[in-house]
């Protein structure tokens, strides 16, 4: 057992704090609100992700020969941590180099590979995720959105709901039904939002400017190379971009900067002397500090290449209890500061750690795992 | 980073596990409140496993290991006081058990006997009582471990300091004990359910197949994951402020799994015939033990944020 970082991560770390103070501009917090989904975040990545690129930390995870570091997955894992704790300045970039990049590099055809990858690579353009479907949330292979072979390509109609950064996006990754098959009837598509035929519409919602929409795809006419792998080989790609997506974003870094500020701002308030005040900020930092440590335990197990288990929905569903905490800590002691908005880091903690376990595959998912998988409780 | 066990903590870790192999079995027909550890104890002192963290290249996280083994067998064993309290307090072992005291120690204390070392947490130092000056009284209660009490308060002014250690030093390694007994009891209790709800059938089918049991028991194992991520970070750093929040994160959840454990099992566990309530019973004591779960956010809080 070793808790300390190694020196190359510790540096690392350095690196990427001295490129955010670097690239972040003074008023970063009033005009971002640390809203990962606000448009202006969205278009700050644009130029912040090609600076990333110049220094070597836009895809230092990737394989060297790829135009990444070949750095290990500590390395990414720390990136993560800094760039979440800011609000995300990557914007939905991060999807990119996290795992739709990754699986366009593993599954995608050459023309594929260089049509994308260099976008993603030069940090310019933003994805989204068409996975989650009116009637098809926790149970994706439900999909009903269809791709109909034609003469030249495919017809997607259907519609997607919960895209997150849909309105931003330049392309999306995508399901779609090519098959009666549950599973073996599925097929990815790569398809750019401005085809004709896509209607993206943002749904209001409190955990960001642009977190939520609903994208309708009538008549949209793609190519066949616009297909990602195989025809009805698609569940095969979700699985390797959903294993990622349990472990998730290291959440835990933002809620954890969000409570030493709110205790900050309790101290001059001086209402940090009172007990239950203290007691409770206590008990959400034990429930974090859990969540870190089982998700760093995750990215241990990376490193080591062992194979993926239910202790990522163990972890991921700390991650969630941590994240409650934190949301019933502000409400109790952080009112006046969250009803007024005024605060950035208050308002982006508290509206974030409420989405925690709705989003990215939901919380009863994961004890649905860990009953199963590490359990081995028989199935309803 | 590393979270896996070093070669050498693997090592160790099968040796305890041989040498208590032959204490997983109890006699079964008993109900009884708990089973006495002598034996148990006997093996641990024959093995030198009571010096463990005093042995050049161990310490508090091999320390860990052992309660933690100690805990998961029926009988009842001291070992937190001995093998972790004492060892990091005091230059020399002392005879055992090594009883934790808060304040004026005259309330029902756990190990109690009239052998006992007693180290007790004054505030700003430690002071120690040799029980067999003292007349000690054995105390009937409903929980799983033996406790005993001073017949006349001792007076703590004539008990010797122990030099250069403040009381906040005790509380740590002491909260660092309770977190690997936590673990370690609530773990044997959730195990134990899990199997229950495997084997029990209600309705035509395995209760453990309904998804209301499912999530409440996959809860209590993310807690308990949560406790030993946190256990072995503080007794890897040795810094307060890490066992007092490992101690708030495993005396936190215990109503829960103490309550969701003995529901489990339809209400064994709450009498003495099932087996579960030898360690849901020590739950129920080392929830409160220290000052229970505020006592413990509130040393977090301080060592954290200050005043």
């Amino acid at each position: 057992m070793e808790f300390a970082w190694a020196p190359e991560h510790e540096e690392f770390r350095r690196k990427i704090k001295a490129a955010i103070d670097r690239l972040l501009p003074s008023d970063w917090a009033e005009k971002s609100q640390y809203d990962t989904s606000s448009e202006y975040v969205s278009k700050f990545s644009r130029t912040f992700c090609p600076a990333l690129a110049k220094e070597g930390l836009l895809i230092p995870h990737w394989p060297k020969e790829l135009g990444g570091g070949g750095l290990d997955p500590y390395h990414h894992w720390v990136l993560g941590e800094e760039m979440i704790k800011v609000g995300e300045p990557r914007s939905y970039q991060y999807m990119n180099v996290n795992w739709a990049g990754p699986a366009i590099i593993r599954f995608g055809t050459d023309e594929q590979k260089q049509q994308h990858i260099s976008k993603i690579v030069a940090g310019t353009h933003i994805w989204c995720q068409g996975f989650s479907e009116p009637s098809a949330g926790s149970d994706l292979a439900a999909i009903r959105t269809t791709a109909e072979r034609t003469p030249n390509g495919y017809v997607i109609n259907g519609s997607k709901i919960w895209t997150s950064g849909a309105s931003l996006a330049d392309f999306c990754f995508m399901l779609a039904r090519t098959g009666t098959e549950r599973y073996g009837g599925i097929s990815v598509f790569l398809v750019p939002m401005k085809t004709p035929g896509i209607d993206v519409r943002i749904i209001p919602c409190l955990v960001g400017e642009r977190s939520v929409h609903e994208v309708f795809f009538t008549n949209v006419e793609v190519p066949e190379s616009a297909r990602l792998g195989d025809e009805n080989d698609g569940w095969k790609v979700v699985r390797a971009v959903m294993h990622n997506e349990r472990v998730g974003m290291p959440r835990y870094a933002l809620s954890m900067r969000v409570l030493d500020h709110a205790v900050g701002l309790l101290k001059k308030k001086n209402r940090f002397k009172d007990a239950a005040v203290r007691s409770y900020a206590a008990k959400t930092k034990a429930a974090l500090e859990a969540a870190r440590n089982l998700m760093l335990n995750i990215i241990d197990d990376r490193m080591k290449g062992k194979a993926p288990t239910a202790t990522t929905s163990v972890a991921r569903y700390a991650l969630v209890t941590g994240d409650r905490w934190l949301l019933g800590f502000l409400n109790d002691f952080m009112y006046e500061e969250v009803m007024s908005g005024k605060d950035p880091l208050i308002n982006v903690g508290y509206k974030r750690t409420g989405s925690t376990g709705i989003g990215a595959g939901s919380a009863e998912i994961q004890l649905n795992l860990i009953a199963r998988d590490m359990l081995r409780l028989p199935r309803e | 980073m590393d979270f896996d066990l070093t070669p050498d903590q693997s090592a160790l870790q099968s040796a305890i596990d041989q040498l208590l192999a032959r204490h997983k079995d109890y006699p079964t027909n008993e109900a009884v409140h708990y089973f006495p550890g002598d034996a148990v104890e006997r093996d641990l002192e024959a093995g030198g496993y009571y010096d463990i963290a005093r042995e050049e290249g161990m310490g508090a996280s091999e320390a860990a290991l052992l309660i933690g083994a100690v805990a998961q067998l029926p009988w009842c064993a001291e070992v937190a006081g001995t093998a972790l309290v004492a060892a990091k307090l005091l230059p020399a072992p002392v005879p055992r058990p090594v009883v934790l005291a808060r304040g004026k120690a005259d309330g029902p204390l756990r190990f109690l006997t009239k052998n006992a070392t007693v180290l007790v947490d004054c505030g700003d130092e430690v002071r120690v009582i040799d029980a067999s000056k003292h007349q000690v009284e054995p105390l009937k209660t409903f929980f799983a471990y033996p406790f005993g009490a001073f017949v006349e308060p001792p007076d703590l002014s004539k008990a010797p300091v122990v030099p250069g250690v403040t009381g906040a030093a005790l509380r740590q390694w002491w909260q660092l004990g309770l977190v690997a007994e936590i673990e370690a009891n609530a773990r044997v209790a959730v195990d134990m359910s899990v199997e229950y709800l495997k084997n029990r059938r209600q309705f035509n089918r395995p209760i453990g197949s309904f998804q209301a049991l499912q999530h409440r028991v996959s809860e209590c194992v993310v807690l308990i994951d949560g406790m030993r991520a946190l256990l072995r970070r503080a007794a890897w750093s040795g810094d307060p402020a890490d066992a007092a929040l490992a101690a708030t994160h495993a005396q936190e959840p215990l109503t829960r799994i103490i309550y969701d454990t003995q529901q489990f099992h339809g209400a064994m566990g709450i009498t003495l015939e099932h087996p579960l309530h030898l360690w849901t019973y020590r739950l129920r004591v080392l929830q409160g033990e220290l000052g229970g779960v505020t006592a413990q956010a509130m040393d977090a809080a301080s060592l954290i944020w200050g005043d």
